[in-house]
């Protein structure tokens, strides 16, 4: 049961890490198209 | 570390810690600065904003600083299944608008704002009922995130109150100020890496500190059996349910959303939305565990205020250092909701009001528009701060107006759909559901003898339509009419063996509920009635981009593709 919890409790934070890098992928991916185009990003 | 209000940092590590974030923030903002900024991408960003900021923004800005409380304050007061009743619901806000995103970016493709698209569709009158439900939410949310500034501010240092909310709202008005929308939702970006890291390592941080997980066998004595239940029904009846009943209209009624919807590429709308939803629920579901954490270490609330649990385990569990940084996360969570409502205020303030109310057809001034927005960001803020400092009950009040903003859920999203919707059924709907929401949520209504028991079993009858209705629309969002008839008359079905009789005495929730019903109900018949058939091919071409592609005096900016001089009518 405690492990469990445990994992209740810790799964969101690796998930927050997780949407974290999709973001940051996305990011950089669009700094670096607009960068190849001569655009700002926004 | 003792208890909060010692002043654990110290006057000069706080001004650092401010002067670094906003300094960073404001860096950004002046990257992207314009000389002549270009009106339509001050409040949309030219609708073409790629998937990494858009993503970004839209968890950022629904992540506000009270949310990250209230959370935890769910986790404490209801146990385990606590932080999933108030983030899950406020995660599922984001997706269930995804489906009338998409419908609504088709049919207006260069909009900035929904209430610009009512005038389109209805009328003036359609327009500014939506414009002002938008902005007495943002003013109101806007005022919350400065209250949560100063709170946090005075908590952690020897800063007053006030001090505290002048040094957020100066910091997030001269981010905000020059470029509008650009500013905001790029600084976003940076605000969400800071928060998602932080707190991605903050809270393992917190849960071995504190002694996890032996804790929680010592501190099981502490949960009452309804708190241990993960499928606890109080849980569910009195903070899920209530927010369930929020879905819809906190993201009909915010323009918060409706701009980072307007901004995106339209290709990558499903993907940011997606995104944002699991974003937002990882976020507040994972804050939401401090406070369950907190339940099982038997922490008491100081002063009994339930807003002191996350910075109390903060301050018990985190080295100083730490401490500072997770200063960074509340003031990033509530910066970045303040300033998309300061965009979002400024942009009703320039397409609604300004750009199709008081600018005579076809002569919009873009530079005229762009100071009427900058001038509404320093009204609104100079507002934010003197309502703040009433510290008046700020979440009642946007808890009010999530209720009220049920009344505009079904007449704004039938218009985008129904060609038979009138502007005099959208209005009426409307009013007609403010008439006996107020009644309703301030229990004005007399509840003895017969007379009483009829308007109970009115109430409970309109709340348990206005359940079929809520279920009936997110069930039609993402499968069509069929379905979301038959859900909707499931969900009256199921909800009527124990909501009938006893729903009234939920005034919070009840008033919601019949918000919906009414206002669904006047605007079905009311449209049923009339020979109406609406082209909605003609939105397109009436809602259009505001500036020229002259104003714009550097690269980046897409030239405005219809309709130079304002929108046509």
């Amino acid at each position: 049961m405690d492990l469990l919890l445990s994992v209740y409790v810790l799964m969101w934070p690796a998930l927050v890490l997780g949407v974290l890098v999709v973001i940051a992928g996305g990011f950089a991916r669009d700094a670096r198209r607009a960068r190849d185009e001569g655009r700002p990003m926004i | 570390m003792g208890e909060p209000g010692t002043s654990f940092l110290s006057s000069t590590t706080v001004l650092v810690i401010l002067a670094a974030f906003y300094g960073a923030t404001l860096y950004m903002a002046l990257k992207i600065r314009r000389k002549k900024e270009n009106a339509d991408a001050y409040m949309t960003a030219g609708n073409n904003v790629g998937f990494g900021i858009a993503a970004a923004s839209m968890t950022s800005t629904w992540i506000w600083a009270s949310s990250l409380y209230a959370s935890a304050t769910s986790g404490y007061t209801y146990g385990i299944s606590g932080p999933i009743h108030y983030g899950l619901w406020g995660a599922l806000m984001i997706l269930f608008i995804y489906p009338f995103g998409r419908r609504i970016r088709s049919i207006a493709p260069n909009a900035h704002t929904l209430a610009e698209i009512m005038r389109a569709r209805h009328g003036s009158s359609s327009q500014l009922l939506l414009a002002s439900s938008n902005v007495i939410g943002s003013i109101i949310s806007l005022t919350t995130n400065f209250v949560a500034g100063g709170a946090i501010i005075s908590l952690f240092s020897p800063f007053t109150f006030a001090q505290g909310v002048l040094f957020v709202a100066g910091g997030v008005l001269i981010y905000t100020l020059w470029s509008g929308f650009r500013a905001s939702s790029l600084t976003d970006f940076m605000q969400l890496v800071a928060m998602f890291a932080l707190i991605g390592v903050i809270i393992p941080i917190i849960f071995f500190a504190a002694d996890f997980p032996s804790s929680f066998q010592t501190g099981a004595e502490n949960l009452s059996a309804e708190q241990s239940n993960f499928f606890s029904s109080e849980a569910f009846l009195s903070q899920g349910a209530p927010y369930i009943a929020a879905v819809l209209a906190y993201a009909i009624g915010n323009q918060t959303i409706a701009q980072r919807l307007f901004a995106v590429r339209e290709d990558l709308i499903k993907r940011t939305f997606v995104t944002a939803t699991i974003g937002y629920g990882a976020m507040v579901i994972g804050i939401g565990m401090l406070g369950v954490l907190a339940l099982y270490l038997g922490l008491t609330p100081y002063e009994g205020d339930a807003n002191n649990i996350v910075p109390q385990m903060a301050a018990e569990h985190l080295p100083t250092v730490a401490l500072g940084l997770f200063l960074v996360v509340i003031v990033g969570a509530l910066s970045s909701t303040a300033d998309s409502d300061l965009s979002a205020l400024s942009s009703i303030m320039m397409a609604d009001v300004y750009g199709q109310n008081v600018a005579r057809r076809g002569t919009v001034d873009p530079k005229r528009m762009l100071l009427v927005g900058r001038v509404t960001m320093i009204l609104a803020t100079t507002a934010g701060v003197l309502i703040a400092s009433f510290r008046l009950d700020i979440l009642d009040m946007l808890v009010f107006v999530g209720a009220l903003w049920g009344a505009l859920v079904f007449p704004v999203i039938s218009s985008f759909y129904w060609d038979r919707v009138t502007n005099r059924a959208f209005v009426t709907a409307v009013l007609a559901a403010l008439a006996v929401f107020l009644p309703v949520r301030f229990e004005w209504l007399p509840v003895d003898g017969a007379l009483g028991a009829l308007l109970g079993v009115a109430v409970d009858v309109l709340g348990v339509l206005g359940i079929g209705v809520i279920i009936g629309l997110m069930a039609f969002g993402f499968f069509g009419l069929r379905v979301g008839c038959v859900a909707a008359v499931l969900a009256v079905v199921g909800a009527s063996p124990w909501a009938l009789g006893t729903l009234h005495d939920y005034t919070v929730l009840s008033g919601s509920l019949v918000a919906y019903s009414v206002s669904t109900l006047v605007c079905v018949l009311m449209s049923m009635r009339s020979g109406q058939e609406f082209d909605f091919s003609t939105i397109h071409a009436r809602v259009g981009n505001f500036d020229s592609a002259e104003t714009t005096d550097d690269a980046g900016s897409r030239p405005a593709e219809t309709a130079p001089t304002g929108p046509k009518e």
